[in-house]
């Protein structure tokens, strides 16, 4: 088996798109415990990238660096670079209002807020933009349809975004991620709390998403990072194992570890 | 390989091993004495080809039904992938060779006894040991997990190939001689093609095998001798 190079990690073959996102010799820790380790990789643009691994691995510890949604939380800290378009994000002068406006993030559970439909969207709209009322109607309209969720609930934007059922609320969270006008999505397990009808609606979802954003999914489910993902890293341990175009890591990876995971062969 | 988390799935991908294993033993036995039957005239051998083939067609049946299974049931991925679809695709060439050595020992009875003289069929029993070799050699290097064994023979099929124009010429030549031995010599004919038609067949395993095995093609083309100058037949 050839060993791999940390060149070779940072992007896989045939994927020379500009680089949204790169990640360099990125390190975490959960106070004295190290969860990532010298990570170093490249998120081409508007093209959605797969974290698989096991419970643990670091790879939604890895999602969570992009939006530094961890510094909610004491004695979470990181160190390397994180660039986007160039931009270190975890720079101490980042201004964490406007980087989370560029890169939104859905939960494995859904989160509608205890508002209206409507208002789950036009809350997180008003936090940055003043809309006239007919532009944030628009807006609203615009993000449900983005989300194919409209037709579902035009006749109620009123009612509450709790009554929607658990696939519906999922796209109303993602269709809020979706009004702020994002750049980059995080998805940390967006589907596994769903049944396959609505599980094939968010993947439909993504896949039409890819051409307008960077998506980002962290999933267990190995087909599903096998259907909509572009490129996957495998990640274990806190380290990055493979990262490479998806039919090749689902067909021939390169790594044992990579192969004896995806394969169910894991000790 | 380490075994999987789930034993049921090491059972289900042993079982489409054994039987490649099975329709590989089955296949050169079948080779074996069809060619056998030809060459001694046997006509209560080439029933038995005839009968082996049914055997064969079930096996190939079972084969698909338990990787269809297989595939509906684990959703297989990576190497464990590669071998399922790749024991569709070994097994489908092992059919066909069932059926090809069916089809020579079915001539058996055309062919005759005294129309076959010894020398007349020296150059086929020679040609039919090479593909025998190579039958036998192909589900064996698979099994081993040999993938440089099985591109090598892969590239042998062309001795094969060059064997089967000199056949051609040299039947050609009896049948010139005495237009009496066209008959036996046409079904002869028929019999090489065969046997060249089956060297085909373990190309094809080999190349899947190798792609199980690595992940990776072997290059399209094989080197070939250039056989124009031997007025080689065109199929």
């Amino acid at each position: 088996m050839k060993p791999m190079l940390s060149t070779e990690l940072n992007t896989p073959d045939a994927v020379v798109d500009k680089a949204k996102i790169e990640v360099k010799n990125l390190n975490f820790y959960y106070g004295q415990s190290k969860a990532l380790k010298d990570i170093s990789l490249s998120l081409p643009e508007r093209s959605v990238t797969a974290f698989i691994g096991p419970s643990g691995c670091g790879k939604s510890t890895l999602l969570r660096v992009f939006n530094r949604i961890y510094e909610l939380y004491p004695k979470q800290t990181a160190d390397g670079q994180v660039l986007l378009d160039g931009q270190n994000i975890l720079d101490r002068s980042q201004d964490l209002n406007l980087l989370r406006t560029k890169i939104g993030m859905v939960f494995q559970k859904p989160t509608p807020f205890p508002m209206s439909i409507y208002e789950n969207i036009a809350f997180g709209v008003r936090l940055y933009e003043k809309l006239s009322k007919a532009e944030m109607d628009g807006r609203v309209e615009q993000a449900l349809k983005r989300a194919a969720l409209w037709t579902e609930v035009k006749d109620k934007l009123n009612a509450s975004g709790l009554s929607l059922s658990g696939g519906q609320q999922q796209r109303l969270c993602i269709a809020r991620t979706v009004a702020v006008k994002p750049e980059v999505i995080l998805l940390d397990e967006p589907a596994s709390a769903l049944d396959p009808l609505s599980t094939a609606k968010i993947e439909e979802l993504i896949d039409e998403l890819q051409a307008d954003y960077t998506i980002v999914i962290v999933t267990h489910n190995m087909q599903q990072a096998a259907r909509v993902s572009r490129q996957t890293a495998f990640m274990y341990l806190g380290e990055l194992i493979e990262f490479d175009r998806t039919e090749k890591i689902f067909t021939s990876p390169r790594e044992k570890r990579t192969q004896d995971y995806i394969t169910g062969r894991f000790g | 390989m380490a075994e999987h988390t789930v034993a049921s799935f090491d059972e289900d991908l042993g079982q489409i091993s054994r039987l490649i294993r099975d329709m590989g033993d089955l296949a050169g036995s079948m080779v074996g004495a069809s060619t056998r039957a030809l060459l001694n005239s046997d006509n209560a051998l080439a029933q038995r080809v005839v009968s082996d083939d049914a055997i064969m067609d079930a096996r190939q049946r079972e084969l698909d039904d338990r990787a269809i299974t297989l595939i509906a049931k684990r959703q297989p991925m990576a190497d464990d992938l590669r071998h399922v679809v790749g024991s569709i695709r070994m097994a489908g060439d092992l059919e066909r060779i069932g059926d090809l050595a069916k089809n020579i020992a079915k001539r058996v009875g055309s062919v005759g006894v005294s129309a076959a003289p010894r020398d007349l069929s020296h150059s086929i029993d020679s040609m039919a040991q090479m593909v025998l070799i190579q039958v036998q050699a192909v589900i064996e290097e698979y099994t081993l997990g040999d993938a440089t064994a099985l591109a090598k023979l892969r590239n042998d099929d062309e001795r094969i190939d060059v064997k089967y124009t000199s056949v051609f010429r040299e039947l050609l030549t009896y049948m010139m001689e005495d237009p009496r031995n066209i008959t036996a010599c046409t079904h002869l004919l028929f019999c090489a093609k065969n046997l060249e038609r089956i060297g085909d067949h373990v190309t094809n395993i080999a190349e899947n095998a190798y792609y199980v095995l690595t992940g990776t093609q072997l290059p399209a083309n094989r080197p070939k001798q250039d056989e124009t100058a031997m007025s080689a037949p065109a199929a």
